[in-house]
């Protein structure tokens, strides 16, 4: 056994057997812990509390599976509540790889609990290249950029559409974001054209987004599966009829705890085997070294 | 002249479109849309770029039956097999839904990539183990914080520590809004000079590749 | 996900997890089945996405008023020819172009949308004394020793010497959360997995093999 793969003196594959396991048990068995909800989260779902059927909202779909169990939740709940409330939306995804499928798959997931229909409560126009290119070409007019919806429909016989030229008839553009997109959103639509903005990131980049927010840049954020499951906790609050549905990212807040738990064990027993290393270093330069 | 005309070119769409920022004049207006639109089909094609240099990579592994050859050839079936599908398959499928793409979409490609990232939980803890060694101050800063932060953002961290949901807030909206911002500034001014080292031709990274 | 699909995907999940244990041959055959198929996903999506619907139906559409995105197209094949070795120049034209556009775009958003809005928000009132106005010191003091951390023109000593090392400590809070949140991803993605082997795998075979 090389060092690298020992932790401490023991295989490293013990330290992955523990996580598998602290993993799996609140998979198998769920806990139920309670949500804590933030100001960054609430603002965004407030801002859709707010809208109505004369409203619109734009969701972005900017990332691919390796972010999926983090993002999907946030792209459920967020159709969820402005299908619940009437909002119509626009989705469009601006990430090459996998952004179309999980557009789709969001919307098929969703969709069909409501009686919704494509064209007039919502419409999914697809992917495009050339984020910042696309970015800039919608803001007066969507058509220019996405001249077909992904069913391959002209843009203008499609009645939302019609209503919807640009980014002034957009409320409020969600981004769901993997890497950079999410950024672009702030500092280039939000900043050049003034568009109301709001980013569901990935854990991995939620940091650097504080300071868009506090900026004004954006006006939500949530960040990785605790956003999502803060987002499903504030729709189950304020429609019970949705909180079976909305509980995706909820149940894994409880794998959340427990792996994070083992982890900062880790870190504390790091620094145990760490001093009493040193210690004995010290013990034995004591004995070796010259008096 | 050929080394002349891309630094030109370069110059040109890139003041054009700084220019284009600051007046709203029709003309500047409607070229600055063309151009939009010309770069969406421009990266669309720049895209699959890689595609040339990972055939000719493969192919060479594989007539050479250099080590892993028989995973490049893995590689090559499952790249043909997926590019095919999404080529063809919109053409005959009933309102563009590629059946087979999206098939493969899911039932391979999601919980290959999927799991690969997902290895990194497992990493990520063993390195816990040798990464928040206390050897000094700026050490010590590091482990607090990170420790409030995995409780904070947890339901379980309000029993073990009650009051890390609270500081968690404060270290994302203080603290951490501090230094993301001092980087992000620092990020841009570097970004933005070096915008403009290419635009004056002073860099010239599209001088590279594949011909030099 | 049919049973089939699950299985599927579930040989696929453990083929990847099987590294934990050690390197191995089924490792290697899913991540070169991986590389293949992310770089296939492109060349549909592209193709059915944004070139035909952006350049050939709206030519086919307009021929006369949308002509200028021939341009667009024939930049894009000149991006191809970088490796024909006789007319490789060709393709450093329309790379040219293409960073041009994206290095200007980047320049004003940048400079526009993140150094202008981020200095403005940190001039804030820092009078009259109150928590709100504390918070704004801190991050004044925050940036502006983070900044003087990243400066490396001249050497950190006298004043800039213990501004520099508050600009660490900051940063080491930054990273500590950071690396928070990075836990917190990852786990994610964990749980991701974990739940489609659970309910979507698992579960349905134990049922079906159950009836």
């Amino acid at each position: 056994m090389s060092d690298a793969q020992q932790v401490g003196g023991i295989d490293r594959r013990w330290v992955y057997l523990l996580v598998a396991v602290g993993a799996l048990l609140p998979v198998l068995i769920p806990m139920g812990l309670p949500i804590l909800t933030t100001p960054a989260v609430e603002a965004l779902f407030q801002r859709v509390e707010s809208f109505g059927p004369q409203d619109v909202l734009m969701l972005s779909f900017d990332y691919g599976p390796s972010s999926a169990p983090e993002l999907d939740p946030m792209a459920d709940a967020i159709l969820r509540h402005c299908f619940t409330r009437g909002v119509r939306v626009v989705v469009l995804a601006l990430f090459p790889l996998g952004g179309p499928n999980m557009a789709q798959g969001s919307l098929d997931r969703v969709t069909g609990e409501f009686s919704v229909e494509e064209g007039r409560d919502f419409v999914y126009l697809g992917y495009k290249d050339g984020a910042q290119a696309v970015m800039r070409r919608m803001a007066e007019d969507i058509s220019a950029a996405f001249p077909r919806d992904h069913r391959g429909i002209p843009l203008k016989e499609i009645p939302l559409m019609q209503e919807v030229r640009g980014y002034p008839q957009i409320g409020v553009a969600v981004s769901l974001a993997t890497g950079i997109l999410g950024e672009y959103w702030a500092n280039l639509v939000n900043a050049q054209f003034g568009q109301t903005v709001a980013v569901g990131a990935t854990a991995v980049s939620a940091p650097k987004y504080y300071t868009y927010l506090k900026a004004g840049q954006m006006i939500g954020l949530l960040g990785g599966l605790k956003g999502a499951a803060e987002y499903e906790e504030l729709l189950a609050s304020a429609y019970p009829e949705l909180r079976d549905r909305a509980r995706v990212a909820r149940r894994g807040m409880d794998v959340q705890s427990i792996v994070h738990l083992i982890i900062i064990v880790f870190i504390l027993l790091g620094n145990v085997f760490y001093v009493l290393s040193r210690s004995e270093r010290t013990r034995a330069g004591g004995r070796l070294g010259p008096r | 002249m050929k080394r002349q005309i891309p630094v030109l070119l370069a110059f040109l769409t890139g003041t054009f479109v700084v220019v284009a920022f600051f007046v709203s004049a029709p003309v500047v207006v409607g070229l600055n849309e063309k151009l939009d639109e010309l770069l969406m089909i421009v990266t669309a094609f720049a895209l699959p770029l890689g595609v040339v240099s990972f055939l000719q990579h493969h192919s060479k592994k594989i007539g050479r039956r250099s080590i892993g050859w028989r995973n490049s050839i893995v590689s090559v079936a499952s790249f043909a097999v997926m590019a095919s599908l999404g080529i063809v398959e919109p053409f005959v499928s009933a309102q563009g839904r590629a059946v087979g793409f999206n098939w493969l979409f899911d039932t391979v490609f999601t919980p290959l990539q999927a799991t690969m990232f997902s290895l990194l939980a497992f990493m990520i803890a063993s390195a816990a183990f040798r990464a928040f060694r206390v050897k000094n101050l700026e050490a010590a800063i590091l482990m607090i914080s990170a420790v409030i932060v995995m409780l904070g953002r947890v339901p379980i961290g309000k029993f073990v520590l009650p009051p890390s949901a609270a500081l968690t807030e404060w270290i994302m909206n203080v603290p951490n809004l501090a230094a993301q911002r001092g980087i992000l500034i620092g990020a841009a001014l570097g970004a933005a000079s070096m915008a403009i080292r290419i635009i004056l031709g002073i860099e010239r990274p599209y001088m590279g590749g594949a011909g030099e | 996900m049919d049973l089939v699909s699950a299985w599927v995907a579930a040989f696929l999940t453990l083929a990847i997890y099987s590294f934990l244990y050690k390197d191995n041959p089924l490792y290697r055959f899913a991540e070169s089945l991986f590389v293949g198929l992310s770089l296939g996903y492109e060349i549909g999506i592209v193709l059915h996405r944004t070139i035909i619907p952006n350049l050939f139906q709206k030519l086919a559409a307009d021929p006369g008023r949308n002509w200028y995105l021939v341009i667009g197209g024939v930049l894009g094949i000149m991006l191809y020819l970088r490796y024909v070795q006789r007319v490789s120049f060709l393709g450093r034209w329309a790379l040219a172009v293409y960073m041009g556009y994206f290095v200007g775009v980047e320049l004003m958003q940048r400079l526009h949308g993140d150094v202008l809005p981020q200095v403005k928000d940190t001039m804030l009132p820092l009078l009259p004394l109150s928590l709100a106005s504390v918070q704004n010191l801190l991050v004044l003091v925050g940036v502006l020793s983070v900044l003087v951390y990243f400066y490396f023109s001249r050497p950190h000593t006298g004043i800039l010497r213990p501004v520099s090392r508050l600009g660490i400590w900051f940063i080491m809070v930054c990273f500590g959360a950071s690396f928070g949140y990075t836990v917190m991803a990852r786990i994610s993605l964990l749980v991701g997995r974990l739940t489609f082997l659970v309910d979507d795998w698992v579960r349905p075979t134990l049922a079906a093999i159950l009836g």
